[in-house]
C-alpha cells in the first residue's frame, strides 16, 4: 500500500514520457526494438555510499564509481559473483607465453556516438593508463612492456615480468573511444563508452543520470530506460530513502541496520560473503611483535567467533586462509583456533611479562571498528597482554604506519579484481611492504614471483603454498572474511547482491 | 566614512593574506601525504611519490607558496587532487548549494525567530510566551543530527510528504533547511524577546502610546527597529557560519554543501580544495563583518565612523 501511494503520488514529466512509450510500445507501435518487446520500461534510482569524483574509469579506484562506470563504459573482461573472468568487449583471451596475452575483441560493437569499437580503443585506453603516471590505475599496468594491434580485432598486451592477473585488473578498466585522446578534460565532462547506458547529466556531490543505451551489443539489456545513482553517504539517510520508496538500492548497509530494514514494507534485504577480509597487521620489523610466538599467542587469545557473532551480528565468515574462498589460491586451512591458556603458555615459555602493543586505527574506516578493537583489548588483557587503541585520523594512522611506529594495524583487503596477486605483492613482498609492515621472506617472495604466470594450475599451487607459510608465520591476523549487505525494493527483479559491492543494474528490472 | 571604508578594506586584504599563509603552511606541516590518500591503501611507495611529483608536492614549501600565490592572482586556485579539476569550480559549485540552504536558513532564522521573539516579548508571561520559550530552549539544545533524523523519517518515510534527502527542488530544501535553522532561529527568538522587553519599558514608547499611535506601528516601527542593532551583530555572525557550511546538516540530508566537501577534502589532504574554501570563506565573512558594521548606521544615525 505505501510503495502504490508513493509511486503514484506524483508522475513526473520524465515518468509520463516513459509511461506513453510504454504505451505506444504496448500499441505495437515501432520504436527501439528491446523497448518494442517490452523489455525495457521504467527508471532505477540505486544511492551509493561514496560519492563519485570523476567519469574516468582509469583515475581512481573507488568501488562507487566503479559502480557507475560500469554502466556507461564495458572492460575487456568481465567477471562473474563466483569470481569467474567472462568475455566482455574481448570474446577470447590466452597467454601465448609467460608474458604475452592476446586478447579478440568483439565485432560490431559501437560506441555511443556510433563509432565503433577496436583494437584502436583498447591501444589508447591501455597505453594511456601505462603512460600517464598521474592516473590513479597508473602504478597497476608499470608492468606491461607495449601494446600492439594485431588486425584491427585482436591486441597483443606484452610484460616485462609475467602478468597473470592481467585479465583481472582488466575488468576494472572501461574502454574509450580514442577520440577521446584530443581534449581529454572535455570528453570526460560528458564521456561515452560502449556501455549498456549513456551518460545524460551529473550534478556534482548528488547525483547522475544515465540513460538506456537502445543499441547495447547484449541481447536484452539494459532492462530499464533510465538509471540514476544517488551519492547518499550517510547510511541511516540511504536508509531512509531506501524505505520511504524513492530509491530501489543502497550498498554498506551493516549488520545492526538488517532488522530495521528486513521490518520495513516493501524492504529486501541480501546478503552475501564478500571478497573481503578483515584482517590487522603487525609491524613485523619492531620490537615485541616481530617475534612470531608473540604473534602466535595473541592469535590464540582472540575469541574471533564471539566477535562475529556479538558485534558483527553474524555478518562475518570464519577465516580458513589468507584469501576468501572463490579466489585462484584459495585453500581451506585450518581453523584458527581459541585458546587463551596456550596463548599464556607460550607467553611464559618466551619469558614475556607486561607486554604491552599498539593497536592503530583509522577513525571510521571500517564498520564497528572500535568496538572489536575495544574487545580485542580485553581479550588479550586476559592473557597479559596491554593494548593501547589509538585511533587516528586517516591520513595520520597511514603516516604512522609508514613510519613504522604501531604494532598493530586495523586494515581490511578487498580483493577487488578477484585475484589475490595485487595482495601477495603488496603485502608480502620485501618492496611492497617496505613502507607498510616490512615483511620479508625470501621463500614466500620466490613463490609470489612464481605465482604470476598466466597458467592457473601453477598459479593454484604456488599459492597454496604460500598460504600455508603465512598461515604458520602469522604475519596478519585475519579476522573474519566480511558479508555485503544490500537493502533493496521488493519491487527489483534479477537483482544480484556483488561480492565485490558493486551496484550492478544492467540485467535488473523493476516491477 | 569613506577614509573607514578604505581602511577596513586595507586591514581585510591583510587578514586574507595572513589566513592564505596560515593555511598553507598549517596544510602542509599536518601528518598526512596526499598522494597516499589518493591511491588505493597500500600502493606501492614508488606510486606514491610519483603521483606527490606529478601532484607538484616535491618541490620546497616556499616555491609551493610562491606557485600559488602567482596562480592565486590569475584566479587560478589550481586543480583539486581529489577531483582532477579546477578547485575553484569545485569550490563554487558547492557554494550554490550553501548559499541555497543558508538563505532558506536565514529567512526560516529571521521570520520565525524575530515573530516569535517579538510575540514573547509584547504577549510577556502569557502561554505565548511560555509556547516561545519552550521552542527556542528545543532548537538551541536538539542536536542537529537527531532533529535531522527525526524530520527525515517523520516526514520522509512515515508521512511521505516530503523527499528525505537530495539536491534537486525547493521541496529537497524545507528539513534540511529547518534544521539548519533550528539552532539560530532559537537564539534570535530570545535575543529578539529580551531586547524588545528593554525597549518596550522605554520612555518614548510611552510617548508613542500617549500619542495615539496604533500599536502595530509602536512595536515595528519604534521598538523593533531600536531593538535591531544588537539582532543584526548575530545575524551578521550567523550568516557566516551558515555560509562557512553546515557539515553535521549537509552529512544528514545528502546535501552537496561545501561543508561536508572542506571536511572530506582535510581527510584526503586535498590542498588545493582547503586552501580554496578557506580563502573564500574568510572573504565571506570579511565582506559580511564590513557589511554589518555599514548597515549599523542606516538603522541607527547616531551610530557615525571616521
Amino acid at each position: 500500500m505505501r510503495e502504490s501511494s508513493a509511486a503514484s503520488r506524483s508522475v513526473g514529466r520524465r515518468q509520463f514520457l516513459t509511461l506513453s512509450a510504454a504505451g505506444l510500445a504496448a500499441a505495437g507501435l515501432p520504436l527501439a526494438p528491446a523497448r518494442a518487446q517490452g523489455k525495457r520500461s521504467g527508471e532505477l534510482v540505486a544511492g551509493l555510499s561514496e560519492r563519485m569524483l570523476t567519469l574516468d574509469p582509469a583515475n581512481h579506484y573507488s568501488i562507487s564509481s566503479t559502480s557507475v562506470h560500469r554502466h556507461m563504459f564495458d572492460p575487456l573482461v568481465d567477471v562473474t559473483n563466483d569470481s569467474k573472468f567472462v568475455p566482455a568487449l574481448a570474446e577470447s583471451w590466452r597467454a601465448v607465453n609467460n608474458t604475452t596475452w592476446r586478447f579478440t575483441l568483439r565485432k560490431g560493437v559501437t560506441f555511443h556516438d556510433g563509432t565503433p569499437f577496436n583494437a584502436d580503443s583498447v591501444l589508447y585506453t591501455l597505453r594511456r593508463v601505462k603512460d600517464n603516471t598521474k592516473l590513479i590505475k597508473s602504478f597497476v599496468y608499470q608492468d606491461i612492456e607495449s601494446v600492439e594491434k594485431d588486425g584491427d580485432f585482436a591486441v597483443v598486451v606484452t610484460s616485462k615480468r609475467p602478468f597473470g592477473s592481467l585479465p583481472a585488473h582488466l575488468t576494472m578498466l572501461g574502454m574509450l573511444p580514442p577520440s577521446a585522446a584530443k581534449n581529454e578534460d572535455a570528453f570526460f565532462q560528458k564521456p561515452i563508452g560502449t556501455g549498456p547506458f549513456r551518460f545524460v547529466s551529473w550534478t556534482h556531490g548528488d547525483h547522475i543520470v544515465l540513460s538506456a543505451n537502445p543499441s547495447y551489443w547484449k541481447p536484452a539489456q539494459p532492462r530499464v530506460e533510465k538509471l540514476t545513482f544517488r551519492f547518499i553517504p550517510e547510511l541511516s539517510t540511504r536508509s531512509a530513502a531506501l524505505r520511504a520508496g524513492e530509491i530501489h538500492v543502497i550498498d554498506r548497509v551493516t549488520p545492526d541496520l538488517v532488522e530495521t530494514l528486513k521490518g520495513s514494507r516493501g524492504v529486501k534485504v541480501y546478503d552475501v560473503p564478500a571478497v573481503e577480509a578483515q584482517r590487522w597487521v603487525f609491524q613485523l620489523a619492531k620490537e615485541p611483535v616481530k617475534d612470531q610466538r608473540l604473534r602466535q599467542a595473541i592469535s590464540l587469545a582472540i575469541d574471533r567467533n564471539v566477535i562475529i557473532k556479538e558485534l558483527l551480528l553474524g555478518y562475518g565468515r570464519p577465516v580458513d586462509s589468507p584469501v576468501p574462498p572463490g579466489l585462484i589460491g584459495h585453500t581451506s586451512l585450518p581453523a584458527k583456533a581459541y585458546d587463551p591458556e596456550k596463548a599464556r603458555q607460550i607467553l611464559k615459555q618466551a619469558g614475556y611479562k607486561d607486554v604491552s602493543i599498539d593497536f592503530v586505527l583509522m577513525k571510521d574506516f571500517y564498520p564497528k571498528q572500535l568496538e572489536i578493537t575495544q574487545a580485542v583489548a580485553a581479550m588479550l588483557g586476559e592473557v597479559g597482554i596491554k593494548v593501547n587503541i589509538k585511533n587516528l585520523e586517516i591520513a595520520t594512522a597511514r603516516e604512522q604506519r609508514s613510519a613504522g611506529t604501531y604494532d598493530m594495524f586495523y586494515s581490511g583487503w578487498a580483493h577487488m579484481p578477484h585475484d589475490p596477486d595485487w595482495y601477495f605483492g603488496q603485502w608480502f613482498t620485501k618492496a611492497g611492504a617496505e613502507k607498510l609492515t616490512r615483511y620479508d621472506n625470501p621463500r614466500v617472495e620466490k613463490l609470489i614471483a612464481e605465482g604470476r604466470v598466466p597458467d592457473p594450475k601453477v598459479r593454484q599451487a604456488k599459492y597454496e603454498e604460500l598460504e600455508r607459510i603465512l598461515w604458520d608465520e602469522e604475519p596478519e591476523i585475519w579476522l573474519c572474511y566480511t558479508v555485503a549487505i544490500y537493502g533493496t525494493s521488493d519491487r527489483l527483479r534479477n537483482f544480484e547482491p556483488r561480492r565485490d559491492y558493486y551496484v550492478l543494474l544492467s540485467d535488473v528490472a523493476i516491477a | 566614512m569613506r577614509a573607514y571604508v578604505l581602511r577596513r578594506l586595507w586591514q581585510s586584504a591583510l587578514t586574507l593574506a595572513g589566513v592564505s599563509v596560515l593555511v598553507f603552511v598549517i596544510l602542509r606541516v599536518l601528518p598526512g601525504d596526499p598522494a597516499k590518500m589518493l591511491l588505493p591503501d597500500g600502493a606501492p611507495q614508488s606510486a606514491v611519490d610519483e603521483l606527490n611529483r606529478q601532484l607538484g608536492l616535491h618541490e620546497p614549501l616556499h616555491v609551493q607558496y610562491a606557485l600559488f600565490l602567482r596562480s592565486v592572482f590569475r584566479g587560478d586556485f589550481g586543480q583539486s587532487f581529489q577531483y582532477r579539476a579546477p578547485a575553484l569550480q569545485v569550490v563554487t559549485e558547492r557554494l550554490a548549494a550553501t548559499v541555497q540552504l543558508a538563505l532558506a536558513a536565514l529567512l526560516i532564522t529571521v521570520s520565525v525567530g524575530v515573530s516569535l521573539g517579538i510575540v514573547a516579548a509584547v504577549r510577556r508571561g502569557t502561554r505565548y510566551d511560555y509556547a516561545s520559550t519552550i521552542l527556542a530552549v528545543l532548537g538551541q539544545s536538539l542536536p542537529n543530527f537527531w532533529l535531522g533524523i527525526m524530520l527525515i523519517l517523520l516526514f520522509g518515510v512515515a508521512l511521505r510528504w516530503l523527499p528525505t534527502s537530495g539536491f534537486e527542488s525547493w521541496r529537497h530544501l524545507i528539513l534540511p533547511a529547518v534544521t539548519l535553522a533550528a539552532f539560530p532561529m532559537a537564539l534570535v527568538a530570545r535575543l529578539t524577546r529580551s531586547s524588545m522587553l528593554e525597549i518596550l519599558g522605554r520612555d518614548f514608547i510611552r510617548t508613542g502610546r500617549a500619542k495615539g499611535l496604533a500599536e502595530r506601528a509602536v512595536i515595528l516601527r519604534h521598538a523593533l527597529r531600536n531593538a535591531a542593532v544588537p539582532l543584526l551583530t548575530v545575524l551578521g555572525l550567523q550568516i557566516g557560519t551558515l555560509l562557512g557550511g553546515a557539515v553535521i546538516t549537509e552529512s544528514v540530508f545528502a546535501w552537496p554543501g561545501m561543508g561536508k566537501l572542506v571536511v572530506d577534502a582535510i581527510f584526503f589532504r586535498d590542498f588545493p580544495v582547503v586552501q580554496t574554501v578557506l580563502i573564500l570563506s574568510a572573504t565571506i565573512f570579511v565582506v559580511i563583518n564590513l557589511l554589518v558594521d555599514l548597515l549599523y548606521t542606516v538603522i541607527d544615525p547616531r551610530i557615525r565612523y571616521s
